[in-house]
């Protein structure tokens, strides 16, 4: 057993001081700029550039999918380096697995295990390099857990397919450059059978974005009306969406693992340290105590979930439940944590504190642990794939897809 | 990062897995645990040939000098038993405790005994019952004549059937706490057996028992060696909880598939599903922060931190983990000659043992926030 996340075998210690001096010297200026999640629901212009250009400049580097073949944009480095580089990262509150307001961190794993060499060669440098931002559009109106009911439907048409439909809950507040979606390839055909698996760019005619205002910050509906599509940009095959979408949902849900602790915890201690009740700092208060450190065994437990997912994924040794163990423990101690917070602060964990960064202002965490239970299918999903991982109630149990 | 079992780790694992499956099947094991029987001495004196009693102390004193880690698959396996018998409290503790605070004199002369599982010795430290810090230590040792003598009852003394010798923690004349090893056949002890829902435990009582001067551990600072001790020994009790609750999600999930009600298997439905996420959730969070705090030690890093944690979610999680259990095997599972029934018990016992998780996250705070004094 060996957790270590910053003591190097010698061949890298050259690369972490490189990987040091390089992020110091780009974020210069910037100090206010740390923390990242995927994005920031703020909407904030100043945060958006700054992000898509340290995406873009880390990319042109390969560092932002450094494990990836180098054909296709990537570093061909080994997971040692993909740790130093997240780990650097990490002192600034970032991490390569958000690559900035986009989600290319998932999109492009699955390019590369379902796309052809040709589609690889075009589609993955862009986002390898930051270039591009693409947006995942699953949800639709009539529902969002079951994925593979989908009404919007993308007809053959000589080279191109026309797409119809609607997705909603999607994205943030700035458009994509490219739209990855599950569509409806043959609507006479099987369940499962009758997908295939697009990555639109947005700016063909027919599509249309229109903001949705949620409580976890703004998200859009898109349109999609008699869009044509040409056939190349379809990934995985004719009516092979299922298993498209497989290997994309095992991502998303908790497969990708991550590296890094939730800053939280060091905000709140912050907090109570700076703050007093009745005399007496906030932290020096029994019943203070005893709250943070429930809220700290539930992050560390979430850490270790998640490193240990990361391993998994990047050592190839599929974790057949992992993944949505991590999702599901992750959502319901974020809804606990709200909690927690409001019992420490009070009403200052409901009010919005712009000084700092979203990820961790308390307003926020409150606010989205409600917000944030159904997002990449419900709580009750998780625990369905849980059951068929292990087998709950059945002679064999389903394997985890394969990612990479 | 290397998130894996190595080689030896693997091997250790498989005796243990083999032992347990020959030396303790569950028809006999639910029995043991029924009648509060758990100490075999058979089954002691053959976990001490394997080597398993006194893993982590240096070969010089008798012990296997393994990493931490080794020493914890081990327990893991024998968590799954669950095997009973005072294999932690006298072979791990109780070893840790002579190996941390002993003289020279006593360590030759004790350890390698206790390491062939003939002496052994049994800490019994607090006591009150609802707590386990230095302020728990209340029977008194007073000098007399050219030893001392020991007055007082400790609440929970877990694995006392099991003592060959008892080691003591008591407070001296000054308020200081001492440490000695007692006999346990002097006169004026009394182990009386706890009887309720717990097992291996008693009170120990001390009325005047003698203790010859030769056998004093510590004169003083005793609740030093006591935490130096318990630091490196917890993990151990760690991963014996991570393996119980191992063997109750696995014996669960396979319930889930013969078990047929209503027409089907009852892992069909969602409700028992739930029940097994929640099982597993509680062994992997306790699994992890035990495997981090284990490489903490083997790599000589500051772990007391982490000790804690481990504890407070081990106990939690064996806990929760029989409760969840419950949930899914209803009436037979409250059965004694039952497998969940044995481990419930065991549970319940051992979130108390060497203090509740409340307690372990006290300290983990105190740990990292000290506090304004």
């Amino acid at each position: 057993m060996d957790f270590n996340l910053q003591e190097d075998p010698p061949e890298l210690a050259a690369f972490r001081r490189e990987v040091a001096a390089w992020m110091e010297e780009n974020m210069r200026g910037g100090d206010h700029l740390r923390w990242s999640a995927s994005w920031s629901t703020r909407e904030n212009e100043e945060e958006y550039h700054f992000r898509r250009n340290l995406a873009n400049k880390l990319g042109r580097k390969g560092w932002l999918f450094p494990m990836f073949p180098k054909q296709y944009g990537g570093a061909g480095m080994t997971m040692a380096h993909q740790v130093v580089l997240e780990t650097e990262l990490l002192k600034y509150g970032l991490s390569l697995s958000h690559v900035f307001y986009t989600l290319a961190r998932i999109v492009a794993p699955v390019v590369l295990k379902w796309g052809t060499e040709e589609q690889k060669r075009e589609f993955l440098p862009p986002m390898a390099r930051g270039e591009i931002s693409v947006w995942q559009v699953l949800t639709e109106p009539q529902g969002g857990s079951d994925v593979a009911n989908c009404q919007t439907k993308a007809i053959r048409d000589g080279d191109d397919y026309v797409v119809t439909g609607q997705k909603v809950m999607v994205g943030h507040h700035v458009a994509p450059d490219f739209l990855w979606t599950l569509v409806c390839t043959n609507p006479q055909g099987k369940r499962h059978e009758n997908l295939g698996w697009l990555h639109i760019p947005a700016n063909l005619p027919g599509i249309e974005i229109q903001p949705m205002y949620l409580m976890m910050g703004i998200k859009n509906s898109v349109f999609f009306d008699g869009v044509r599509v040409p056939a190349k940009y379809l990934v995985g095959g004719e009516n092979n969406g299922w298993k498209v979408a497989n290997t994309h949902l095992e991502l998303e849900h908790g497969g990708d693992g991550r590296i890094g602790v939730d800053p939280l915890v060091e905000r709140v201690i912050e907090y109570c340290q700076k703050n007093e009740a009745g005399g007496k700092k906030l932290i020096e208060d029994e019943r203070i105590r005893d709250t943070i450190a429930d809220m700290m065994l539930e992050l560390n437990t979430l850490r270790r979930f998640n490193q240990r997912n990361f391993y998994h994924r990047f050592a190839r040794k599929p974790h057949p439940y992992g993944g949505v163990q991590q999702r599901y423990f992750q959502r319901m101690a974020r809804l606990r944590n709200g909690e927690r917070l409001q019992q420490i602060m009070g009403v200052d964990a409901l009010v919005q504190d712009l000084s700092v960064h979203e990820v961790v202002d308390f307003e926020y965490a409150v606010r989205t642990g409600p917000g944030q239970l159904h997002g990449g299918g419900t709580l009750d999903t998780d625990r369905l794939v849980f059951a068929r991982r292990v087998g709950l109630g059945r002679p064999v149990f389903e394997k985890a897809p394969e990612t990479i | 990062m290397d998130l894996t079992l190595n080689e030896t780790q693997e091997m250790f694992k498989k005796v243990a897995a083999d032992f347990v499956k020959a030396e303790v099947p569950a028809h006999e094991m639910t029995q043991w645990y029924r009648m509060k029987e758990t100490f075999r001495p058979d089954l002691y004196r053959k976990t001490a040939e394997v080597g398993w009693v006194g893993m982590l102390l240096p070969e010089k004193y008798g012990g296997g000098e393994a990493a931490y880690t080794d020493c914890a698959v081990v327990f893991e396996e024998l968590g799954r038993g669950p095997v009973p018998g005072p294999l932690f409290s006298a072979g791990a503790l109780g070893a840790q405790i002579v190996f941390e605070g002993g003289s020279e004199e006593q360590k030759k002369s004790w350890l390698p005994e206790i390491c062939r599982g003939e002496l052994i010795p049994v800490p019994a430290f607090a006591d009150t019952a609802a707590a386990w810090g230095p302020e728990s230590i209340e029977t008194r040792i007073a000098k007399s004549g050219d030893g001392f003598t020991l007055q007082g009852k400790k609440r929970f003394v877990f694995d006392a059937e099991a003592a060959t010798h008892f080691i003591v923690a008591a407070r001296t004349e000054n308020g200081e706490v001492a440490l000695v090893l007692i006999d346990r056949k002097s006169p004026g002890i009394t182990v009386n057996r706890l009887i309720g829902f717990t097992v291996s435990a008693a009170e120990v009582v001390f009325e005047g028992a003698r203790v010859p001067s030769s056998n004093v551990i510590s004169a003083g600072s005793g609740w030093r060696i006591l935490d130096a001790a318990l630091e490196k020994t917890l993990p151990l009790l760690c991963s014996y909880q991570v393996g119980a609750c191992q063997e109750i999600f696995d014996f669960t999930v396979e319930y889930t598939r013969s078990r047929v009600v209503f027409g089907q298997p009852i892992g069909r439905f969602q409700r028992v599903q739930d029940h097994c996420v929640d099982i597993s959730i509680h062994l992997d969070a306790a699994r992890w922060a035990t495997y981090e705090t284990l490489w903490l030690l083997d790599s000589g890093q500051p772990a007391k931190a982490s000790v804690h944690e481990a504890k407070a979610i081990a106990s939690e999680g064996y806990h929760h983990a029989c409760n969840y259990a419950h949930m899914v095997f209803a009436g037979p599972g409250t059965d004694y000659g039952h497998p969940l029934m044995a481990h419930s018990v065991l549970a319940h016992t051992l979130y108390q043992y060497l203090g509740t998780p409340a307690h372990h996250k006290k300290l983990m705070m105190d740990e990292l926030f000290p506090r304004a004094r």
